[in-house]
């Protein structure tokens, strides 16, 4: 401890007897540790964002179905008694919320048009809690209790349809039969959740009227469960599919099953990969920065730290004769360089996570890239969130950096023959 | 009784000068007792200070043995000769002394700290040489606020806190006004003869030559003459 003592001091006078070089490297480390910090948060911001959006604009946090529903989107596989599912599973600690839906692709069409829709069937009061649908309703209102027929669609698909509120609206789909079958709507309300896909597709309706219009009788397409936090995601499904999948093994069918299919069980991510991969990719981007970055600093670190070295030469030499061990010259420049390090770095995270914090506050605006970011369920006011996983990451790779450009000049200071090096001018 | 301190024999020393082959040392024998005041005399290149970075331990000779304190000094790794240095050896140098970085008391008590002393026994230690050497009230200056003199005497502090076997100098006034390096002079006897530290000093400054209890003369990498007493050497001069 007393030994670290004396690297500490002699590796903080030294840098301090030339200032201005330290201050010169310092604030270089300090911009790039900043511009790290906030573009990492920046980064994390957006990642909640979308994590958020995709999962509560429509997805929810875990979805289950008859198996190979996600993928055929066919009525035939449906859960046929979802009621006794949902009580099985009610258990499973983390849920907020459970809804049922009835999804299927069809036509809209109204006295002067049609196109294709996303056509949801809802429970209008658990789906509140299930995704933000109601929430987005900016004409008109959400599905009032009793009102079979009422009808709220995206306000996109709405203008290509020319229909306003209380317009006659029908749609078409196929049953499980293969029959076409169709049934009129009134239209109460229009959404714009700003995400694409959403706003040109979506038609939603009472999920009673659905079921009877589409044959299925109490069977419904989808479970939808909210949980308390992106993080019971993943341990909630695996929980909820070993839960599933051991009541069809011990044979006490829940009657969840439609002629012998099993259920599956999908988190948000499973869904649609996109979002994940999207975080992945600017995870990566994020880390390729970093790297760009911390080379390019710790480039300036190493020649600070070899223009000190070999000024000190003599100095070097002068501790070699006097007893000091090479490991311990070693480990003084390499404090040294920690020190540097964490002087910029420290400096850094302050700048850094003050522009973050005021700016998570404050919002940057992107609003002239809103329809690119609706492509990403992103919004066009990005708040940067600071994580901690983030700001260890690149403490850890400047402090890792930091060693590393420390070892050249550590290296050399330490193999310095103290006979040669006192002879040094 | 003799109490011999450094036992040298047949040291050699040899530097490449493009093809050449030039004898720095050329089979140096030397015993010294505890307690001398040795000054190595010679011209530049007599080899004087080779034979003190060997009798410090920081150069090796190419053939030859060496003994310090009844330690075998050429079988010791880097490791153990500089623990070596640490525990038995003070060192004054011609100049550029100190740590820049620290203060005269904190570079006086550096190799008390590297010994492991504690901070508060070392201060008062480093604070009781600085008195010796007549510098109290420089404790906390740092080397570039002080004369080369004070910087040497600092050294000399240095050298002595650690209660060393032997202190090596290597030209220690070549950076002093006349009167600053007589003063280190009488400052360093002094000690020899009140601490009984041995000193053994490389130079060619008269001033210095003056002050030796036993002079050892040097010329192309031998010893030519021993005068004086306290050490006995080669060629059947012996001092005691």
């Amino acid at each position: 401890m007393d030994n670290l003592s004396i690297y500490l001091k002699l590796g903080w006078r030294n840098l301090w007897f030339h200032p201005l070089r330290t201050v010169l490297t310092s604030a270089a480390l300090a911009v790039g540790i900043a511009a790290l910090t906030f573009l990492s948060a920046m980064d994390d911001g957006w990642m909640q964002q979308i994590k958020t959006n995709f999962a509560l604009t429509v997805t929810g946090h875990i979805q289950i179905h008859a198996a190979g529903f996600e993928d055929s989107r066919k009525l035939s596989q449906r859960i046929e008694s979802p009621e006794q599912v949902i009580t099985s599973i009610s258990s499973e600690a983390g849920i907020q919320a459970i809804a049922q839906r009835v999804r299927v692709s069809g036509l809209a069409s109204s006295a002067g048009s049609n196109a294709g829709a996303f056509i949801y069937g809802v429970e209008p009061e658990k789906e509140k809690a299930i995704s933000r649908l109601a929430s987005f309703v900016n004409k008109g209102s959400w599905l009032p209790d009793g009102d079979e027929r009422g009808a709220v669609l995206g306000d996109v698909l709405a203008d290509r349809l020319s229909v306003a509120m209380g317009d006659k609206l029908v749609l078409m789909a196929a049953v499980p039969g293969g029959d076409i079958a169709s049934e009129v709507f009134r239209v109460r309300g229009l959404l714009h959740s700003g995400v694409m896909e959403v706003d040109d597709m979506i038609v939603i309706v009472p999920l009673k009227t659905a079921q009877h219009w589409l044959g299925l009788g109490g069977a419904v397409t989808d479970i939808v469960i909210r949980a308390d936090s992106f993080e019971q995601v993943t341990p909630m499904a695996d929980g909820i599919k070993s839960m599933l999948s051991a009541q069809v093994l011990n044979g006490t069918d829940h009657k969840g099953l439609s002629s012998g299919q099993i259920l599956e069980t999908l988190r948000w991510n499973d869904i649609d990969p996109m979002a994940e991969q999207w975080a992945d990719f600017a995870d990566a981007y994020t880390w390729i920065v970093l790297l760009i970055v911390i080379v390019v600093v710790l480039v300036e670190v190493l020649n600070t730290m070899l223009m000190s070295m070999h000024e000190r030469v003599r100095e070097f030499g002068l501790m070699g004769a006097l007893g000091v061990m090479p490991a311990q010259v070693f480990a003084m420049v390499i404090w040294e360089t920690v020190i540097l390090v964490l002087i910029g770095g420290l400096a850094g995270f302050v700048i850094g996570g003050g522009l973050s914090l005021w700016y998570g506050q404050q919002g940057i605006d992107l609003s002239q890239f809103a329809v690119a970011f609706s492509f990403m369920y992103m919004d066009p006011v990005i708040h940067p969130v600071l994580e901690l996983d983030s700001m260890l990451r690149i403490l850890g790779a400047a402090i890792i950096g930091a060693m590393i450009a420390g070892l050249i000049p550590a290296w050399k200071a330490s193999k310095l023959e103290p006979v040669h090096a006192l002879r040094e001018l | 009784m003799s109490d011999t301190l450094i036992s040298a024999s047949g040291l050699t020393r040899y530097y490449e000068s493009g093809e050449m082959k030039v004898a720095a040392l050329a089979g140096v024998d030397l015993t010294i007792e505890r307690g001398a005041y040795v000054v190595l005399a010679g011209r530049s290149g007599s080899g004087k200070t080779t034979l003190l970075n060997m009798l410090g331990g920081l150069d090796r000779p190419d053939t030859g043995s060496l003994v310090i304190a009844g330690d075998d000094v050429l079988v010791k790794s880097t490791s153990e000769r500089a623990a070596f240095r640490l525990h038995h050896l003070g060192f004054v140098f011609q100049s550029y002394n100190l740590i820049r970085v620290l203060s005269a008391r904190e570079n006086v008590a550096y190799v008390l700290q590297l010994q492991g002393m504690e901070k508060k026994e070392r201060f008062a230690l480093a604070d009781h040489w600085m008195a010796e050497v007549g510098l109290q009230g420089f404790e906390n200056r740092r080397p570039d606020q002080m004369s080369g003199g004070q910087q040497q005497r600092v050294a000399v502090a240095r050298a002595l806190a650690s209660n060393p076997d032997l202190v090596l100098a290597d030209e220690p006034t070549a950076n002093l006004d006349s009167h600053t390096g007589e003063s280190l002079m009488a400052l360093m006897r002094r000690l020899n003869e009140q601490q009984g530290t041995t000193f053994v000093i490389a130079s060619h400054d008269p001033a210095v030559i003056a002050s030796a209890r036993t002079l050892v003369n040097m010329q192309d990498g031998q010893i030519v003459s021993v005068e004086g007493k306290d050490i006995e050497a080669v060629k059947g001069d012996t001092v005691s």
